[in-house]
């Protein structure tokens, strides 16, 4: 065997049902059993071997075990196994990825969301945004509106003007009468 | 108070400012109308009361009398509560909906009328004939708000009227309008509140439930003669003389404007008013320095519309769409007046190249496309000489001597109808055809308009 991954994991104690029946006092060295075969399947086979050697190599990358099968297909046959490996990621592990994946994604979006200024864009301030947190905006209409309304105005003046020079001239012309009277 | 007996009573079914020149006696229409196929409300006339809406009303007693609350006849102007100078938050002022309603059920009952907005179908020629019914809107309810919803083109027309309020863009011809438009569309006409909403669309089913839909509070619209269902979305409805208003000329909003003018208790039938234009300063303004630059002086051009394009902003109408000249009759025209300057206004910058070569130096071409351009020309000329294009109508508002070529007699009488009053010369053609108008007779009426004497 070449590949050490390749050794069956059913061979962590922690697993086999035998070790079901422990005790509360023994938990502890199970539990610290359980992390070790974690971490590393070669630490099994040294305790195995005794305990002689204390010395325990950590891997300074954890072999993460993953399975990977490479299979070799002949017709009318039994599929032959040509290559087969395995790396099996732990709880804690899979909650580390994705904590991981998920805050890179908050990340991301607060950092590329923050790129772009929303009240800087074309359309925001060509209908007429200002910057305030008000999205509707009028002001083409209300331009309009006031322009009308001033037109109003100046109608109205025109108005009352021609009503005042008419109401002047027949006054004068009141007044050229009472003189011609008297 | 009340002279007329058959005004004594006020229903509370069907208030009286709906049906006001009917007095039916108690009928038994719901017995028959709404569930026989034979009795078609549509096939008997527009103004008889439309039993789709309350088939037990039964029509006004006589027998009930009310006390009039309102005995001076028309509605004042808005009440408004006083500004309070003295609040330390300064004057309060909520916005529309959220203020503490004023109205009470006897205006309701009168059917005053605060808000009003009118759906416009067509472009800048329906809707400068619309000038007069809102003028007359503003005559008979003293202290309303005119709001108009049009398309884009008709929107620009608003700028020569002073009675509108506000002018938003939505065009009610589109049959397949964006969702997203039209829900807005909606939210604006619910969120204003409007007591009157007219519209000048022949409505079918989609269009009385979008009017429907804006919970107005009268509801009014042109309907079509064959579509029974959409007069139950309307309080009042029109059954038009033909489908296209347009064709009716000057007069195409008749039947709007007898139900609006109508005479309501001590009130008496509305006038209607003359089409007027009114041009701001700045308008004036900026179109005089676009003339001089053209080398036109005020008061010394004949303003010439109607050049043969495919913009859409030759201001036709759309009850006759063979208004356009090509450029060399105009030309031809153009050659004849000596008086003054000729000023051939263009709907789009193409059109000018062509005329430069037909016409040459004899007359300044100039780029208009807004109505509040054009009107604001015609103010400063001499005179017009025109199809029958928007620039007749606002010839006519302001006074001005104007030619006007025409297809046809009969199309000439529909939409220039007090010519001879108005200083109009009208010359049609006798074919029906444009194209085939007598040019001679445009020359000589052109010189005559040349010598008419300009106090400009």
């Amino acid at each position: 065997m070449a590949l050490p991954v390749l050794k069956p994991h059913a061979l962590c104690s922690a697993f086999q049902p035998s070790n079901s029946k422990i005790n509360h006092n023994q938990l502890p060295r199970a539990l610290g059993h359980l992390g070790q075969c974690r971490w590393s399947s070669h630490s099994l086979n040294l305790e195995k071997r005794g305990r002689r050697s204390l010395a325990r190599h950590l891997n300074a990358l954890p072999d993460f075990p993953l399975m990977a099968i490479m299979v070799q297909h002949v017709e009318g046959t039994r599929d032959w196994i040509v290559h087969k490996s395995i790396w099996h990621l732990s709880d804690a592990s899979i909650k580390n990825v994705y904590i991981f994946y998920f805050m890179f994604t908050v990340w991301g979006c607060c950092f590329f969301a923050s790129m772009e200024d929303p009240y800087d864009r074309d359309d925001y301030r060509s209908q007429g945004g200002d910057g305030t947190a008000h999205w509707w905006y009028d002001k083409q209409e209300d331009i309009e509106q006031a322009n009308r309304a001033e037109l109003y105005r100046e109608e109205l003046i025109e108005e009352i003007e021609q009503k005042v020079g008419a109401l002047r001239e027949i006054e004068e012309a009141i007044g050229k009468e009472e003189q011609l009277v008297k | 108070m009340a002279s007329l007996p058959h005004l004594h009573s006020l229903s509370f079914h069907s208030p009286s400012y709906l049906h006001p020149t009917k007095s039916k006696s108690p009928s038994y229409q719901f017995l028959t109308m709404p569930s026989s196929p034979s009795a078609s409300p549509f096939t008997v006339s527009a103004k008889e009361k439309n039993p789709w809406l309350d088939p037990f009303d039964p029509g006004e007693d006589p027998g009930m009398e009310i006390n009039d609350p309102f005995p001076e006849g028309k509605q004042q102007e808005d009440p408004r509560l006083p500004d309070n100078p003295t609040n330390p938050y300064g004057f309060l002022k909520f916005p529309q909906g959220f203020n503490v309603e004023l109205a009470d059920l006897a205006s309701k009952l009168r059917g005053d009328v605060r808000r009003c907005c009118c759906l416009m179908s067509g472009g800048v020629y329906e809707n400068l004939l619309y000038f007069p019914v809102i003028q007359l809107i503003k005559n008979r309810y003293p202290g309303v708000e005119i709001d108009i919803i049009a398309s884009a083109r008709g929107k620009q027309t608003y700028e020569i009227n002073k009675n509108v309020r506000w002018a938003n863009v939505y065009d009610i011809d589109d049959k397949f309008p964006v969702p997203a438009e039209y829900t807005d569309m909606i939210g604006v006409l619910k969120n204003n509140y409007y007591d009157l909403v007219l519209s000048t669309k022949v409505a079918g089913f989609a269009h009385a439930a979008f009017m429907f839909m804006s919970s107005a509070r009268d509801k009014v619209s042109y309907v079509y003669p064959d579509v029974n269902i959409s007069g139950l979305f309307l309080t009042e409805y029109f059954i038009p003389p033909n489908l296209n208003l347009s064709e009716s000329g000057y007069h195409m909003y008749d039947q709007m404007i007898e139900w609006l003018g109508r005479p309501v208790k001590n009130i008496p039938k509305e006038p209607v008013p003359p089409l007027k234009v009114s041009i701001s300063k700045k308008l004036r303004a900026h179109v005089a320095e676009k003339y001089t630059e053209a080398g036109a002086q005020k008061g010394k051009y004949v303003v010439i519309h109607g050049i043969q394009s495919d913009s859409v902003a030759s201001m036709q109408s759309r009850g006759d769409t063979d208004s356009l000249l090509p450029i060399e009759l105009w030309a031809e025209i153009v050659k004849e007046i000596s008086d003054a300057k000729p000023v051939i206004v263009i709907p789009h910058e193409k059109e000018r190249e062509e005329l430069e070569e037909t016409v040459g130096d004899a007359a300044a071409i100039l780029f208009m496309t807004t109505p509040g351009k054009l009107a604001a020309l015609i103010e400063d000329s001499a005179g017009v000489i025109c199809t029958n294009t928007a620039a007749v109508q606002l010839a006519l508002a302001r006074d001005k001597p104007c030619v006007a070529l025409f297809s046809s007699e009969e199309k000439a009488k529909l939409f220039v109808p007090d010519a001879e009053v108005k200083n109009c010369t009208v010359i049609a053609s006798k074919t029906g055809k444009l194209i085939d108008i007598d040019v001679e007779a445009a020359k000589a009426a052109v010189k005559c308009l040349g010598k008419t004497p300009v106090f400009a």
